[in-house]
Parts: C-alpha cells; sequence; structure tokens
C-alpha cells in the first residue's frame, strides 16, 4: 500500500496547484445525478449518499448502486448505526432506511424541517426546530428535548450515553438518567452548528456560525476557542491515535491535537494538504494512514499524512464543483466523493485492487 | 461552475396591510417562476406547497466583535437548506412580521458568507395600508424604519381612501425616505416583475431621484425622526479617500444611519462602482459601464436618524480628487 502512495505522489507533484485528473479518477465509476450530493455515510461494504431531490443511493462493492427515494425535498441530514440509514428533510420527515432499502417514517413534523440527525446502537435522535426527540431502545414514544433555539447540530458520544445538542450560546449535553434527563450547558456566546464528542468523551467541539470552532473540555467546562479560520468550517472527522481533530475551513486541512491533559489548549494545530487559494469544504479520515482526505471548493481532493513534512497525493483533480461528501468503505477498499452539483466518484483506494469499473 | 445567485426580497409591513395577499398571489399566480417563500406561522389555511418554509424568526447575536451584527438565525439556515434543492429558484420571498426590525434580515445577507455567496439581497419590499400608515408611523416606530429600510413601498388599498389623503400618505413615505419607489394598489395588485426581482437593489433609482424638494421642505408638522439626504459630485472621488471616510462614518453612526446607497465615480476606475449598507454593514463593487447619454457623476443616499447632524457632506466633499 505504501509503494502506491509513493508513486502517485511523484506522478502529481508537478501538477500542483490547479490540479488535473488523477489515476484515481480514470479507474473510477463517475456519475452525474443532477441534485446536490448533501452528505455521505459509511454502511457496512458501502457508501450511502444524501442528495438535494431526497434520493438516497447506496453505492456497494461489486454490486453496483440502488435508489432510495427516501423524501419529497431535500435530505438534509443523516446518519447511521452500521445497519440503518436515518435521514431528515424538509418534507418535515424523519424515515430509516433497512438493508433491503424499505423506508420507514419514524416522525412526521408537518411543515418543520428536520434539521439534524444522531443515531448510536439502540438510540436514535432528530431535531426539528428546538426540540430534539430521542428514541431508545424498547420505547415506543420519544423523549422531547427543548431548547431555546433551532438546533445547530446533534451528536450522541461512543457510549450512547450522553447526547450533545449545539444551538444558540453554547451546547446543552443530556444524559439519562433512571427515565430522566439530566442536563449540564456549556455556554459560549453565538450560534453553535455541528458538534462531537471526541472518542473518549473528554471533550466537546462544535462548529459556529463564526469562522471558528468552539471546544470545552467537559471535566472543568473549559473553553477552547479555535479561531483563524478564513471561511466557515463545514466538516470535521477525529483522526490516528492523538487524535486529532482536522477540519475544513482553511486553504488547507487544519489538525488540532488533542492529546495530553489540555488537548490542543496553547498549541498550535497541524497544518497539512495545502491547497493553494481553494478552501477546505470536506474533510474525512482514514485511520489505518493516519491520514485524512480533504475536498476543496474547486472539486480537488488530497490525500495527506498528518505530518507537515509529507507531500499530500492528489486523489482528484478540479473539477469546478466544491466537494460536499467523502465516505470510505468499512475495509477502507472502495471510496466515494460527491460534490454540490451530483457528481459520484466511486473508486478502489489503491491502484491494483478490484477495479471499481466492474460494478 | 459557479451557480448564480438568487435574489430575495424581504418582504415588511403591519398586519393587515396586505402581506398576506401578496404572498397568496405569489404562490398561486400562474407566473411560470419558482419561488419559495419563508413565511411566519402562515396560519390556518396550510397551502400545500413545498416551497412554503416555516419560519421562527430567530434573531442571533454574531460572536464577532460587531456591536450591531444581529442576524436572523432561522434563515441562514433556511436559505442554506434551500440552495441545496434540486430545482434551480428564480427568487426568494422572505416575510417579516410586522413589529419585527428590519435590519437582523438585510443584515444576514452581508454577514453570512455562505447566504452571501449563494444568494443577494433583491430589494426589501414594505406593504403599507394607505388608511392607516398615517396612524401607524405616529404610534410605531417600527412602522417608520419599515418605510425607511424600503426599496419598494406597496401602498396599498388605495381604493379605500380619498385622493387628497392619499397625496398626504405619499407625501409622508417621501419624507422619510424619498428614493423608495410607490407603488400604489387596491388589492396587492401590482405586477409581480414591479415586487420580485428587481435585480441589483433598485439602486439605479439612487441616481433617478431627484431629492431637491427635501432642501425646501420644512414643513414639522409631524416628528417623523427619520429623515434622509443626499450628495452629488461632478468631481470623480479619491477611492482611498472615500473608503477611509466611509467606514469611519459607518462605525461610529451606523447605529443610527438605517440606509446608505450609492453610485460612485472614482478616479482611475472605468466602471460604476456600486455600494449599499445597512447600519454598519456595507458591500459595494464596481457595477458596468456608465450610461453614454449622460455625464459620470457621484451620489451618495443616507437615511437615517440625526442624519443632518453628522458633518456628512463636509466629509463627502473632502473625498473629491484635488
Amino acid at each position: 500500500m505504501q509503494d502506491s502512495l509513493t508513486s502517485e505522489l511523484t506522478l502529481n507533484q508537478r501538477r500542483r496547484p490547479s490540479f488535473e485528473e488523477t489515476e484515481l479518477e480514470r479507474r473510477a465509476t463517475k456519475l452525474n445525478f443532477g441534485a446536490p450530493v448533501t452528505g455521505s455515510v459509511t454502511i457496512g461494504e458501502g457508501v450511502a449518499v444524501g442528495f438535494g431531490d431526497g434520493n438516497v443511493r447506496i453505492f456497494r462493492e461489486g454490486v453496483g448502486y440502488s435508489t432510495v427515494k427516501a423524501h419529497a425535498g431535500v435530505v438534509l441530514c443523516m446518519a447511521t448505526d452500521g445497519e440503518h440509514i436515518f435521514t431528515g428533510s424538509d418534507d418535515g420527515k424523519f424515515v430509516r432506511i433497512s438493508s433491503d432499502n424499505t423506508v420507514e417514517e419514524i416522525a412526521s413534523f408537518g411543515t418543520k424541517w428536520v434539521d439534524c440527525v444522531a443515531v448510536i446502537d439502540g438510540k436514535y435522535a432528530c431535531s426539528s426546530g428546538g426540540k430534539a426527540h430521542v428514541w431508545s431502545k424498547g420505547q415506543k414514544k420519544p423523549s422531547v428535548l427543548e431548547h431555546s433555539s433551532t438546533i445547530g447540530g446533534m451528536a450522541f458520544d461512543a457510549k450512547g450515553k450522553r447526547l450533545a445538542v449545539a444551538h444558540y450560546g453554547g451546547v446543552t449535553i443530556w444524559e439519562a438518567k433512571e427515565r430522566r434527563w439530566k442536563s449540564l450547558k456549556l455556554i459560549w456566546k453565538g450560534f453553535h452548528g455541528d458538534v462531537c464528542f471526541s472518542p473518549d468523551g473528554k471533550y466537546v467541539v462544535t462548529a459556529m456560525q463564526e469562522n471558528a470552532l468552539h471546544g470545552w473540555r467537559l471535566r472543568d467546562k473549559g473553553d477552547l476557542a479555535m479561531s483563524g479560520y478564513p471561511a466557515k468550517v463545514k466538516s470535521f472527522a477525529w483522526v490516528g491515535d492523538t487524535p486529532y481533530l482536522v477540519t475544513s475551513g482553511a486553504n488547507e486541512a487544519i489538525c488540532w491535537p488533542f492529546d495530553g491533559k489540555d488537548g490542543p489548549m496553547g498549541r498550535a494545530p497541524v497544518c497539512v494538504a495545502p491547497s493553494k487559494k481553494q478552501i477546505a469544504t470536506c474533510v474525512q479520515a482514514l485511520n489505518s494512514e493516519s491520514a485524512v482526505f480533504a475536498g476543496f471548493r474547486d472539486g480537488s481532493v488530497l490525500l495527506a499524512e498528518i505530518d507537515e513534512s509529507k507531500e499530500p497525493i492528489v486523489i482528484k483533480g478540479s473539477s469546478g464543483s466544491a466537494i460536499t461528501g467523502i465516505s470510505l468503505t468499512s475495509s477502507l477498499s472502495h471510496v466515494l466523493v460527491g460534490d454540490e452539483e451530483g457528481n459520484i466518484l466511486w473508486s478502489t483506494l489503491w491502484a491494483g485492487e478490484m477495479n471499481a469499473k466492474s460494478i | 461552475m459557479q451557480t448564480s445567485q438568487v435574489p430575495v426580497t424581504v418582504l415588511t409591513g403591519f398586519l393587515g396591510a396586505g402581506k398576506t395577499t401578496l404572498l397568496n398571489r405569489i404562490l398561486t399566480e400562474r407566473h411560470g417562476k419558482k419561488y419559495a417563500v419563508v413565511v411566519n406561522e402562515f396560519g390556518e389555511e396550510g397551502i400545500d406547497n413545498d416551497l412554503v418554509v416555516d419560519a421562527d424568526e430567530e434573531v442571533f447575536e454574531m460572536n464577532n466583535g460587531c456591536i450591531c451584527c444581529t442576524v436572523r438565525g432561522d434563515l441562514i439556515r433556511i436559505l442554506s437548506g434551500l440552495m441545496k434543492r434540486a430545482d434551480q429558484l428564480d427568487a426568494i420571498i422572505v416575510e417579516t412580521t410586522g413589529l419585527a426590525d428590519p435590519a437582523p434580515v438585510a443584515q444576514t445577507f452581508f454577514v453570512d458568507e455562505d447566504v452571501a455567496d449563494r444568494t443577494k439581497l433583491d430589494a426589501i419590499v414594505t406593504v403599507a395600508d394607505a388608511v392607516h400608515l398615517d396612524a401607524q408611523l405616529g404610534e410605531h416606530h417600527e412602522a417608520e424604519e419599515q418605510i425607511a429600510f424600503a426599496d419598494v413601498v406597496l401602498l396599498n388599498k388605495t381604493d379605500l381612501i380619498q385622493s387628497e389623503n392619499l397625496e398626504s400618505v405619499e407625501t409622508r413615505i417621501r419624507k422619510i425616505n424619498p428614493y423608495a419607489k410607490i407603488i400604489r394598489t387596491a388589492r396587492c395588485d401590482a405586477p409581480l416583475e414591479e415586487v420580485v426581482g428587481l435585480n441589483a437593489f433598485s439602486l439605479d433609482r439612487v441616481l433617478e431621484v431627484e431629492p431637491d424638494f427635501l432642501d425646501s421642505d420644512h414643513d414639522h408638522e409631524h416628528d417623523d425622526d427619520i429623515t434622509s439626504v443626499s450628495f452629488v459630485s461632478e468631481t470623480p472621488l479619491d477611492f482611498e479617500k472615500f473608503q477611509t471616510w466611509f467606514a469611519n462614518v459607518l462605525q461610529t453612526r451606523g447605529q443610527d444611519i438605517l440606509r446608505s446607497k450609492g453610485i460612485l465615480d472614482f478616479d482611475g476606475l472605468d466602471e460604476r462602482y456600486v455600494f449599499q449598507g445597512v447600519h454598519m454593514l456595507m458591500d459595494g463593487s464596481p457595477m458596468g459601464e456608465w450610461p453614454k447619454d449622460k455625464p459620470k457623476s457621484s451620489r451618495v443616499v443616507f437615511i437615517g436618524r440625526d442624519i443632518e447632524n453628522m458633518g456628512l457632506k463636509e466629509g463627502f466633499e473632502a473625498c473629491k480628487i484635488a
């Protein structure tokens, strides 16, 4: 695997900064579905992609893709428990797609949009306006958790015990205790969108309306202001054992170290996958290599180890349309890249493996 | 490939002025256009239309150090959602409730980069009730602000008012905001193309309107505290000087300046430079050739409170090239 890393590197090095078509693109399956890609998730040996026309398409190794009409409107949010795909839409519906592609409506909110979803083993949640609706195993009716403003993002921690809900003015951490929900408020001025826990559950980080991330160390509610981005942070991913929180929003992937007692407090981030002028719009982890995919506004995708001394590999050339989804299959054999014009690139990640064109 | 910006019309006006009538027309008429409408509590009728979006009018303060940066948080979310649709919208209409300050809606288009990338503020349209506007202006400062912010005033229910009273209502509107285009209607029956998708925020009107009557009209029978000033220069302006002066004006007096607009002739720039601002925020760019039949000139307009005592004229004069 390392060999192919090096060989592709020498091939593409001279082509920067405007990236041309790559070897990976030439062997890939390329499709256009005419509606923006709004997100993508890994589902076993496949990748599920949400579109602006309400369709969800599931790409599987060696099988091709199937199309599921999940919504009448835009697929605004999606998440998976590894078996089912959960999606929310501006058609007001929260649905679950099973492995046989059946669509089951879990809840309908009429004219109100379903903005966020979060899923973990045995629990799933969606938000509509300021209300988070949480379904736990064995419960027919959801718990409804209310917030003073519209919810910008939701995430469970790795154990599924706590739910972080981002909104205007901060984050509320909810914990279910014997049928009652206990809340902890983390306050920071401004609107908070996407939210995530660190893999060890010690930190919570949000992407703000401003060009910044905000984090809290849960032990003491210590604030972590991660600012200086030239654009909004729209995408983040946890990478490696350190671990690093890798983010979009700059002309390279910004990687914040979360090791040690204080995480990134007072430390500079590692900056990899530089693109001279383009802003990264989407990032994804490649944990096997402690590396990160960074997709840019011009449609290019770079793969870089989290090490500023290493050169990135060009995965995909500049096509002109901003990257909105990058996902890998669980075995890391295939990668899918989607953009806001509805283009899908589906390919084996490494040259020499079974050609994706055979699907 | 850069997707074009979708024009957004902001619709203001007091309850009962006729906003709903206009929205119903936009949603039901066969105009052959795809318009999305963002409303607050559309009522019980429940028009079955996937292009009607329910909003909550959430006003958020930005955490960016700008004290008047309040934006409509719900609108940022809704507009970015609408931009993910498979079909291209011809325009978006955003309704605000009667008592809402129009500033946060307008500011949303300056502050949020995603919104600014994909949409543009086309015009602020205020629906006014010709019968009741006079009383409303006296009682609610929001009514006055809605007139002051407007690019277009739909003076509605003109069939229910005598013509001399109509003249006096129009005069009062012009005193607050001489640059708004006033369209008289009976049941909001103005042609939609005069209301939606006007393009360029009707900036050309800045040059067209001759606000001379402002100087001669010192009739203070109403205590309207919102007024306007405008300055013209035949001499080209110095870009650096103007930038410095204008930024300082907005920074120090932006709270009182509701709207600013202008078409400028900068020394060394062949194109017209146009800008528009809402309170402390402004956006400007070169926009096309000057009309061939008229001499180049610069004009700026300010609408706001206590506008005569800001030393704006002297500041503007000082921007002329030596």
